[in-house]
C-alpha cells in the first residue's frame, strides 16, 4: 500500500452548462504505484483528459467543478488543498504534458525561456544555471544543436521536436509523477515510435511513475504496466496489461481488443462496437455501456454495476460477474 | 421587370430571403440578446417618428421670437428683464408648456419639431450613405478577391490610398470647397466610406473562393457573374448586414459632426446644427444642446446594440 | 534572430508611402484648384467692401498664388514649394503657413498624447480585469459602459462636460491659455475636460478590444500549460495570456489612433478652444484660408502613413511568427 504514490478515489467532475450538466468524470478510482506506468484507456470523450486535469486542479472553473472525490498525493488531498500548495505541486511534483504540443507551447516565447521559467520558479536557480539545466534536458531528449534550439520559437520546430521540448519542460524540475495526455496521438508513426522510446527510457533511467492516457491499445500493450479502462466517465475495468489484453472481462474491453485488426487473419469486415459513445449530458441509467453491450441483461439498465474483483489486481464493474 | 427585381433580391438576400426557416433561426438567436432587441425597438420608434412625426407637430422652421427660449415641459427657468425706467431687474419664472413639450430655441422654433426633423435627416443620411458605401465596398471587395492577380493588387493599392486619407478631414475639405449641401455630404460620406467594407469582404470572399461549392459551380459551367452574384454574395450576406448596421452610427455621427462645426446644410435642421446653436445658450437654454445630443447618443447606441447582437447571432461559434 | 527581410520591406513600404502621399497631394491640389472659389476671393471681397482699389492687389495676389500661370506650371510650383517647406501664406493670420503650424502643433500633440495615455492605461487594465472575471457583474457593467462610451458623440460629451462642470458648477475653466507654459498646473487643469472628452471614446474601445483579445487567449492551450507549470495566476494572465493578446490589440489600437484621433481631436479642440492644428484649420475654413486647410490635411495624411508603417514594422518584433516576404 505504501508503494502508492498517487491515489484517486470517487472523483467526480461535472460541467454545468446551459444545456445541462455534463458528467465528464462520474466516480473514478485508481491508484498509481511508484515506478509503474498506468494507462488510462478509452475512446474520445470518455473523461480521460478531464481526469488528468482534475488531478492537478486545472479544470476551468466556470463551468466545471470537482464536486466529489479525493486525489491523495504525499498525505495531501489535492482537491481540498490550498491554491498555494497546489501550485507548489504543479510542475514540480506532478507534471503534465498535453496532446498538441503546438497549442500547448506559448508562441511568443522561446522554448528556452519557457523551460527556464519553470526551473527558476520551482528550483530558484540563477538564470545561467537554469539555462544549463534546460540545455542538458533538451540534449537528453535528443534535440540537436541545443544552444540554438534554446532560442527557437515553437513554430520553428518540427512536430517531433515540439513534443520533445514539451517533455523536457515537464521533466525540468524532476517530478515524481508524469501525466502524459495522448502524447502519441497527434503525431505520425515514426515520431510516435521515437516518443515511445523516450518513455521507455524515462521508465528505465528515472523510474518515473507515469499516467499515460491513450485510446490506442497498441501503445498500452507496449508501454503500460497496468491499465484502467474508462467509459462514460466511469471505470469499467482495471488490470495489469497482460491480463487486460489476454483476458478481458468487461464486454467493452473485449470489444476494444476485437477492433484491433489482426494482420495474420483475413476477414471481410473489420470488427467494431455497434452504436456510438453516449452523450455526456444524457448518460444512460445503470451501466453506461449497456445500450451497446451484446451481453446486456435487464439489471444493466437499472443499476450501477458493482466493482468485482476477479483476481489479484484485476477488477471489473459489470453485472456479469456478480 | 418585377420578376427580374425579385430575382436580384433573392440572389442578394440569398439564404435570408428565400429561406424562411433560416430567417426565423437567426431572428431567434438575435432575440435572446436583450440589448439588441432594445436597440431594434428604438430604431423602429425613430423611423416611425421620422415618418409620421411631422404630421403631428408644429412647423420646425416657424420662427417666433415671442416664445423663444422656452424650457421643456416640467422645467422652469428664470428670466431677468431689466427695466430701464425703474432701474430694476424683474425676474419672472417661465415654465415649459405642452405646446412646446421639448421647449423652444433662441429663435422660438419648437424643439420637438426640430428634433423630429433631425431624425429624418439622420436616418436618411445613415441609410443612403451607408447603402452607397456598402454597395461600393462589396463590389470592390468581392471582385478583387474573385479576380485575384494584378486586378486584386491594383484594387487593394487603391483601397490603401483611400484608407490613408483621414476620413473626416477629407470630408471637411470637400464640403469646404464645394459648399454644404445634404446631397453632397451624403455622397461624399458614401464614396469615402467603402474602404473598410471592401477589406473585410475581400478577406471573406478570398476564403470562400477556395471552397468546394465555388469549384462545383464553375465545373457546372457557371459564368463569373453567376458565381459572384449567385454564390459568393449570398454567402457573405450576413457579414454585409452586420457591417452595414455597425457602419450606420459612424455615418450619422460624421454628418452630425460636420453640421456641428458649421459645415452642415443650412437649409436643414439636422441634430448637429441644433447642437451647434445650443452651444451659445449653454447657460440660459441648456436644453437646446442636451436634446439633440441625447438623440444622437441613443441612436448610435441602438445601432451598436443591434449590430453587436446580429454579429453574435450570425456567428456559428458564439454560444447563444 | 536576423531580420534581413525587414530592411527590404521597410524600403518597399517607404516607396509606397511616397507614392501614396504624392497621390494625395495631387488629389488635394486638384480639389482646391477646381473648386468654385479662389483663395483670394474673400480677401478681395473684404477689401472691395472697404472701398480700396482692388485691381492692383488682385494682380499681386494672383501672382503670389500663381493662378495666372497655366495649371501644370501651378502644379509644378506647388510641388516644388512643398518640398522647400513653403506651404503658402495664410491670409487670415498673416504669416507663412509653415510658421503657423510650427507654433500650434504642440497643443494638438499634448492633447492627443495625454488622452491616449489615459485611455490606453485605464482601458487595458479594465479590459484584462473584465476578461478574467467574465460573467460577473463587473464584466457586465464594464461591457455595458464601454458600449455607452463608444456611442457617445464625443463633441456632445465635450459640450455636456462644459455645461456641467464649467457653467453649472464652475469647476474647470473652459478655455486654454497659451501664454502659460505647456505643462503648467493651470493648463493641465484646463485639459482635464478635453482629455476626458477625447479619451472616453478611445477608452471604451480599448476596454472592448482588450477584453475580446484576452478572452480569446485565456482559452488557449498554453494558458493551461502555464498553470500546469505551477505559475502564479497573475503571471499566467499578465505574462502568458496578455503577451499574446497584445498582438491583435496593438494593430487595432494603432489603427484607431489614426482614424479616431483625426476626427475626435479635431472636434475636441474646437469645442474646448484648444489652439491646436484642428482649431487653426477650422478657423481657416471660415476665413477661406485654403493653404492652411490643405496643409493640415496633408500633415494628417502623412502622419497616418507613418503610423501605419511603424505599426507594421513594430508588429514583426511583437510576433515572432510574422514575416513579410
Amino acid at each position: 500500500m505504501n508503494n502508492t504514490i498517487l491515489g484517486v478515489s470517487h472523483l467526480k467532475t461535472y460541467f454545468f452548462t446551459r444545456r445541462g450538466v455534463v458528467k465528464a468524470v462520474d466516480g473514478i478510482d485508481f491508484e498509481l504505484k511508484r515506478g509503474e506506468c498506468l494507462c488510462l484507456v478509452g475512446e474520445s470523450g470518455c473523461g480521460k483528459t478531464v481526469t488528468a486535469l482534475s488531478i492537478l486542479g486545472l479544470i476551468d472553473s466556470p463551468p466545471g467543478r470537482i464536486i466529489d472525490g479525493e486525489v491523495r498525493y504525499n498525505n495531501l488531498d489535492l482537491v481540498k488543498c490550498s491554491p498555494k500548495q497546489l501550485r507548489r505541486i504543479r510542475g514540480k511534483e506532478i507534471a503534465i504534458i498535453f496532446q498538441d504540443a503546438q497549442s500547448a507551447l506559448n508562441p511568443v516565447f522561446t522554448i528556452g525561456d519557457q523551460i527556464v521559467e519553470q526551473i527558476r520558479l520551482h528550483l530558484g536557480m540563477k538564470y545561467t544555471e537554469a539555462r544549463d539545466k534546460a540545455m542538458t534536458l533538451l540534449k537528453e531528449m535528443g534535440i540537436p544543436s541545443v544552444e540554438r534550439a534554446m532560442s527557437y520559437y515553437p513554430h520553428q520546430l518540427s512536430g517531433g521536436m515540439k513534443q520533445r521540448a514539451m517533455i523536457a519542460m515537464s521533466l525540468s524540475c524532476d517530478p515524481q509523477v508524469l501525466i502524459a495526455d495522448e502524447p502519441t496521438t497527434a503525431v505520425d508513426v515514426t515520431i510516435k515510435a521515437q516518443i515511445l522510446d523516450i518513455f521507455h527510457e524515462l521508465k528505465a533511467k528515472r523510474q518515473m511513475s507515469l499516467i499515460f492516457i491513450t485510446h490506442d491499445l497498441g501503445v498500452v500493450a507496449e508501454i503500460g504496466d497496468r491499465a484502467v479502462v474508462i467509459y462514460g466517465g466511469k471505470v469499467v475495468e482495471m488490470a495489469p496489461v497482460s491480463k487486460i489484453i489476454g483476458n478481458p472481462k468487461h464486454p467493452y474491453t473485449a470489444g476494444l481488443i476485437d477492433c484491433l485488426p489482426d494482420i495474420s487473419k483475413t476477414t471481410d469486415r473489420l470488427a467494431s462496437i455497434p452504436g456510438t459513445t453516449p452523450n455526456p449530458i444524457e448518460l444512460p441509467q445503470g451501466c453506461p455501456f449497456h445500450p451497446r453491450c451484446h451481453k446486456a441483461m435487464e439489471i444493466c439498465s437499472q443499476q450501477q454495476p458493482p466493482e468485482v474483483r476477479i483476481s489479484e489486481g484485476h477488477e471489473v464493474s459489470c453485472h456479469l460477474y456478480q | 421587370m418585377t420578376e427580374r427585381l425579385q430575382n436580384i433580391a433573392r440572389k442578394i438576400g440569398g439564404p435570408l430571403y428565400s429561406n424562411r426557416r433560416l430567417i426565423e433561426y437567426y431572428w431567434q438567436r438575435t432575440q435572446r440578446n436583450k440589448l439588441a432587441v432594445l436597440g431594434l425597438s428604438f430604431i423602429a420608434f425613430l423611423i416611425l417618428l421620422a415618418l409620421i412625426g411631422p404630421f403631428f407637430t408644429l412647423d420646425p422652421t416657424l420662427v417666433n421670437f415671442e416664445e423663444n427660449n422656452l424650457p421643456p415641459v416640467g422645467f422652469a427657468t428664470e428670466e431677468s428683464v431689466y427695466n430701464i425706467y425703474t432701474d430694476e431687474f424683474t425676474t419672472t419664472e417661465i415654465s415649459g408648456t405642452w405646446k412646446h413639450p421639448l421647449g423652444t430655441d433662441s429663435k422660438g422654433r419648437d424643439m420637438l419639431a426640430m428634433i423630429i426633423s433631425g431624425a429624418r435627416i439622420s436616418l436618411q443620411v445613415g441609410l443612403i450613405a451607408t447603402g452607397i458605401a456598402i454597395t461600393l465596398g462589396t463590389i470592390i471587395g468581392v471582385l478583387s478577391a474573385y479576380l485575384g492577380g494584378w486586378a486584386d493588387n491594383i484594387l487593394m493599392r487603391f483601397t490603401d490610398v483611400m484608407m490613408t486619407f483621414p476620413f473626416f478631414l477629407l470630408l471637411v475639405l470637400i464640403v469646404f470647397i464645394f459648399g454644404p449641401s445634404l446631397a453632397l455630404i451624403v455622397l461624399v460620406i458614401g464614396i469615402t466610406g467603402w474602404t473598410g467594407t471592401a477589406r473585410l469582404l475581400r478577406s471573406e470572399a478570398l476564403s470562400l473562393r477556395t471552397r468546394d461549392f465555388v469549384t462545383a459551380a464553375k465545373a457546372l459551367g457557371a459564368s463569373d457573374g453567376r458565381v459572384i452574384f449567385g454564390h459568393l454574395i449570398p454567402n457573405v450576406a450576413s457579414l454585409i448586414i452586420v457591417i452595414a448596421t455597425l457602419s450606420i452610427p459612424g455615418v450619422i455621427l460624421a454628418e452630425a459632426a460636420l453640421s456641428f462645426i458649421g459645415l452642415g446644410d443650412p437649409t436643414t435642421t439636422s441634430w448637429g446644427i441644433i447642437l451647434n446653436s445650443g452651444q451659445q445658450s449653454l447657460d440660459t437654454a441648456w436644453w437646446i444642446a442636451v436634446e439633440p445630443g441625447i438623440m444622437l447618443f441613443l441612436t448610435v447606441l441602438a445601432f451598436n446594440f443591434l449590430g453587436d447582437g446580429l454579429r453574435d447571432a450570425f456567428d456559428p461559434k458564439s454560444n447563444i | 534572430m536576423g531580420k534581413s527581410w525587414l530592411r527590404d520591406y521597410i524600403i518597399k513600404r517607404l516607396i509606397y508611402a511616397v507614392i501614396i502621399a504624392w497621390g494625395i497631394v495631387t488629389i488635394t491640389f486638384v480639389l482646391v484648384r477646381v473648386g468654385p472659389s479662389s483663395p483670394a476671393d474673400k480677401y478681395l471681397a473684404n477689401m472691395a467692401a472697404s472701398g480700396q482699389d482692388v485691381s492692383q492687389i488682385t494682380t499681386a495676389i494672383e501672382a503670389r498664388y500663381g493662378v495666372d500661370k497655366p495649371i501644370f506650371e501651378q502644379y509644378a510650383d506647388y510641388m516644388v514649394n512643398l518640398f522647400q517647406w513653403d506651404w503658402g501664406w495664410s491670409f487670415s493670420t498673416s504669416m507663412p503657413v509653415i510658421d503657423l503650424i510650427k507654433t500650434h502643433w504642440i497643443y494638438s500633440f499634448q492633447l492627443i498624447l495625454l488622452s491616449s495615455l489615459f485611455a490606453a492605461f485605464l482601458g487595458i487594465l479594465i479590459g484584462i480585469y473584465s476578461a478574467v472575471k467574465q460573467y460577473t457583474k463587473i464584466d457586465y457593467t464594464a461591457t455595458f459602459l464601454s458600449f455607452i462610451g463608444i456611442s457617445i458623440p464625443n463633441f456632445w460629451l465635450g459640450v455636456m462636460l462644459i455645461l456641467l462642470f464649467s457653467v453649472k458648477l464652475g469647476l474647470f475653466k473652459a478655455y486654454y491659455d497659451t501664454t502659460l507654459p505647456l505643462f503648467s498646473l493651470e493648463n493641465l487643469k484646463a485639459l482635464v475636460l478635453p482629455v476626458i472628452t477625447l479619451g472616453t471614446g478611445m477608452l471604451a474601445g480599448y476596454v472592448r478590444y482588450t477584453r475580446s483579445a484576452m478572452l480569446d487567449n485565456l482559452r488557449k492551450g498554453f494558458v493551461t500549460t502555464a498553470r500546469a507549470k505551477g505559475l502564479p495566476e497573475r503571471t499566467v494572465i499578465g505574462k502568458h495570456a496578455f503577451r499574446n493578446a497584445i498582438l491583435p490589440l496593438f494593430t487595432i489600437i494603432m489603427f484607431d489612433l489614426g482614424s479616431i484621433v483625426f476626427g475626435g481631436a479635431y472636434l475636441t479642440e474646437i469645442v474646448f478652444g484648444i489652439p491646436g492644428l484642428g482649431q487653426i484649420s477650422f478657423n481657416a475654413i471660415f476665413a477661406d484660408d485654403y493653404p492652411v486647410v490643405v496643409a493640415v490635411t496633408l500633415i494628417g495624411t502623412f502622419l497616418i502613413l507613418m503610423i501605419n508603417l511603424i505599426t507594421d514594422v513594430a508588429y514583426t518584433y511583437l510576433d515572432p511568427r510574422i514575416r513579410y516576404d
